[in-house]
């Protein structure tokens, strides 16, 4: 017999109830069970092994003003019944340290390390002690994101300690690339161990693009946070406005016009057809096949003013409010945007076929890059490199926000994890996304856009998530005290995406790795944060 | 013996002052093709000149290999621009216009480029320089192959004999063998200017450079004379093929002003015409894997190989 969400909720609060310190189930989506920080692994282990939960995010807080410990919050997903729960333990400040997970969920590894570096809690058994968020010359035991950290103060540089991956043997080369590189791109450091031209490791080191954006934020009120959210990413802007927009619609407990949840689909489809269209044709730059690169561009282009003509930016910007939307989109631009989509859609249906059937480009992108569904499976990979390599995850269906559910639409998947399945899905991806919007449109109905969000009750806890281009993007918030924001934490599809790049190129050639990359599309901003 | 000098240093100049100019119409050319503006014909001066002007950076671990060696090489392809015949079915320097020469003048050319790619240590430098060397160790042959399927049918080494015997004897482009060499020679010459689909002159992907790869070090005046090397390198393979597949046009006296004139606008509307052909290649094609550019070339020394085997068995 199918379980109900009300009764898987049930069974598992009955079968790990005995370890938790208290429920909390005011949320219905997102039962909270607190637990001793040494019941952490086994109850973690029990949720994503026995019962098929991902580790959607998980985030540290210093709420020791408001209960006098740290906390962390691990949020696991489970899609099959649309619902999340929240595994929290407290840390005294006496003894910040905590069992680490990531020796059994890999998932956990960068998280439990943020932590480490933001916080000072230390996930104590971790398999890497390096650090990840902030680099060698940041002092040792300043913690930028517990609360007596003053953000507005220069913290003092420290000689560097940065140590990377160093690659040893005979026939063994290191080839060191980046943080600068020479296109035009977000600074990264890649480190290569070669034999000849063949990548034994990789070792990439990110977060060069850490603006601290979570510290900013606190202390914000919601309106001028929402803003922030926008700008942690440039051709995300949309996904992450949302997230943040329905995590504080999911803390504030409101329900926003219909018509709003319409408009927020139409738009953020509109963000992953660009995303995708010019991504496919940054894939083709990958080995210098200009015809696709030219064609990708120049429908980017076409939708990136569609997109300005709408909502009065190129990327989307400005028009998510919190309850809904700034401005209401006409019926003449709701026509234009129709239109637009049909006339890209026959050009790209052509630049595809060109792709497609072009032996070369063919031949570069097949087998080139594998990501085994295992690997993703282990790293709880997300979005389009998910489903590529068959892992069948996309949070428009499995945790159905705005009304994806009353529209009908196809999560493609593919099980060769190379660069041409994850090619391939984006060019199905982008029919399937056309498919929305037109729904959307036709469904729409007439009325307010915005809902107000009143004053909500301090440290409640938010969740908003939405599947952008590159994967699923979570945004967790607690509220403070007048409506202003106490902790938020962005995970970005690229969070999880990153670990991946890493495994999927050994074995490629070195002059294989910009196609590679390309095809896993991550920015680097929304990662870094 | 003073028009003969004179005749020789036009033909350098010529050379010297022409090469931007052909790189520039092969740049426009791809981007008219590929739906852009595209820089203009003249860009490639005013690189140049940008180049000039600028501050020479030289790495500290840098010996001086690496300041020796742009000079080096411009000054191999100004001595090869004295070989080929050109304007005129002459060569002014013609008694040592052997192509095998030419060849391996070439293969001094690269052997010190890719040794001072390695002379900094930078990582990039020794990928761009082991690719290279990879590539040239089956370019070589195969371009000697190549030019030796046609060199066979006249019986000669020397380019400007060929061009003369092909000039007035036009039927001979007509033969099979012919049709087989010019193939292969395509494909090398591809090849060697670094084109598409072997290497791609116009990325900025550090990691799947090869002859760019090399010059990653170099700044100012230094780049600046390894790129109009490598450009003026461009325009000597060009005129080698044209003196081996369509010579036609060419002067066959070196002190009558029309006919020299003629010859030049002859030579330089076939090197336009040869620019416009690769730059279509070039949007064609897409580059292909690394390891796949060695079967390429043998794919090209078998036509080769081939074009002699007909003609030995005639």
């Amino acid at each position: 017999m199918e379980l109900t969400r009300e009764h898987f909720i049930l069974l598992l609060i009955q079968k790990i109830g005995n370890k938790a310190v208290s429920i909390d189930k005011s949320n219905q989506l997102n039962t909270v069970l607190k637990v001793n920080k040494y019941n952490l692994l086994e109850v973690c282990l029990f949720l994503e092994k026995e019962q098929g939960g991902r580790l959607f995010t998980m985030v540290g807080t210093d709420e020791r003003k408001v209960t006098g410990y740290f906390s962390l919050y691990y949020v696991f997903a489970f899609d099959k019944y649309q619902v999340f729960m929240t595994v929290k333990i407290d840390i005294d400040e006496a003894e910040p340290t905590f069992p680490s997970v990531s020796a059994e969920l890999p998932a956990a590894n960068w998280y439990e390390r943020e932590v480490n570096d933001l916080l000072g809690l230390r996930a104590l058994g971790h398999p890497d002690r390096r650090p990840l968020v902030l680099h060698g010359d940041w002092p040792e035991d300043v913690y930028p994101l517990r609360k007596d950290y003053d953000a507005k103060q220069m913290a003092p540089r420290v000689e560097n300690r940065e140590s990377y991956m160093e690659y040893e043997g005979k026939e063994v080369v290191q080839i060191p690339v980046g943080p600068i590189h020479a296109g035009i791109i977000e600074p990264g450091h890649f480190r290569f161990g070669v034999v000849g031209d063949t990548v034994l490791h990789l070792d990439a080191r990110l977060f060069f693009t850490h603006r601290g954006i979570e510290k900013i934020a606190e202390g914000m009120s919601l309106d001028k946070a929402l803003l922030l959210a926008e700008r942690v990413c440039g051709v995300c802007a949309m996904s992450h406005a949302v997230s943040f927009a329905q995590a504080v619609e999911d803390a504030a407990n409101i329900d926003i016009p219909e018509r709003a949840k319409y408009l927020r689909m139409v738009l953020l489809e509109l963000e992953r057809i660009y995303n995708h269209v010019g991504d496919v044709g940054n894939i083709c730059a990958g080995f210098g096949f200009a015809v696709g690169i030219s064609h990708g561009s120049r429908l980017k282009e076409q939708l990136l003013r569609l997109n300005e003509h709408i909502t009065g930016n190129r990327y989307l910007r400005g028009i998510i409010a919190l309850g809904g939307l700034h401005r209401d989109i006409s019926s003449d631009d709701l026509k234009l945007i129709l239109e637009t989509l049909d006339e890209v859609a026959k050009s790209f249906d052509e630049l595809t076929e060109i792709l497609l059937s072009h032996d070369i480009a063919v031949d570069r992108m097949a087998t080139t890059g594998v990501l085994s569904l295992k690997q993703a499976e282990d790293l709880e990979v997300v979005g389009v490199a998910a489903r590529a390599s068959g892992r069948n995850v996309d949070c428009r269906k499995s945790h159905p926000y705005a009304l994806y559910d009353k529209v009908k639409f196809n999560v493609v998947c593919d099980e060769h994890g190379d660069v041409l399945a994850r090619a391939n899905i984006r060019i199905e991806e982008i029919k399937e996304s056309m498919g929305i919007v037109k729904q959307a449109i036709a469904n729409l109905v007439e009325g307010e856009v915005c809902t107000k969000v009143g004053m909500i009750r301090p440290y409640t806890i938010g969740i908003g998530w939405t599947e952008s281009a590159r994967g699923e993007n979570c945004h967790w918030l607690m509220i403070g005290p007048d409506n202003k924001v106490f902790r938020y934490r962005v995970r970005s599809a690229t969070y999880n995406n990153w670990p991946a790049v890493a495994l999927a190129v050994p074995g490629n050639i070195v002059p294989d790795f910009p196609v590679i990359n390309k095809s896993f599309e991550l920015c680097y901003a929304c990662c870094d944060r | 013996m003073l028009e003969k000098i004179l005749l020789a240093l036009t033909q350098v100049i010529l050379c010297v002052l022409l090469a931007p100019f052909i790189q520039g119409i092969i740049k426009n050319a791809k981007a008219k093709m590929q739906n852009r503006v595209g820089p203009s014909i003249f860009q490639p001066y005013r690189d140049l000149i940008k180049y000039f002007k600028k501050d020479a950076v030289i790495s500290d671990h840098a010996s001086w290999f690496t300041r020796v060696t742009p000079y080096i090489c411009f000054t191999i392809v100004l001595v090869i621009s004295l070989m080929i015949p050109m304007i005129t079915l002459s060569a002014p320097l013609g008694f040592a216009s052997d192509l095998i020469l030419v060849i391996y003048l070439f293969a001094l050319s690269r052997f010190f480029t890719a040794l001072t790619a390695l002379d900094a240590g930078s990582s990039f430098g020794g990928m761009g320089s082991s690719r290279e060397i990879m590539l040239s160790a089956i370019l070589e042959p195969a371009l000697l192959l190549s030019a030796l399927a046609i060199l066979l049918q006249i019986g000669t080494t020397k380019l400007y004999v060929a061009a003369t015997a092909i000039n007035s004897a036009p039927g001979l482009v007509l033969q099979p063998t012919y049709f087989l060499a010019f193939i292969a020679m395509v494909i090398v010459i591809i090849t060697e200017t670094g084109r598409i689909p072997v290497d791609n002159p116009d990325t900025h992907l550090e990691l799947t450079m090869i002859h760019e790869g090399m010059l990653l070090e170099y700044s100012g005046r230094y780049l600046g004379l390894m790129m109009w090397a490598s450009q003026i390198k461009q325009l000597l393979i060009f005129s080698i093929f044209i003196s081996l597949f369509f010579p036609w046009g060419m002067s066959a006296v070196a002190n009558d002003i029309v006919s020299l004139g003629l010859g030049l606008v002859v030579f330089i509307l076939k090197l336009v015409c040869l620019g416009v052909f690769f730059a279509v290649i070039e949007t064609m094609y897409a580059k292909m894997r690394l390891f796949q550019v060695p079967r390429l070339l043998a794919s090209s020394m078998l036509l080769s190989i081939l074009a002699i085997i007909i003609t030995v068995v005639k």
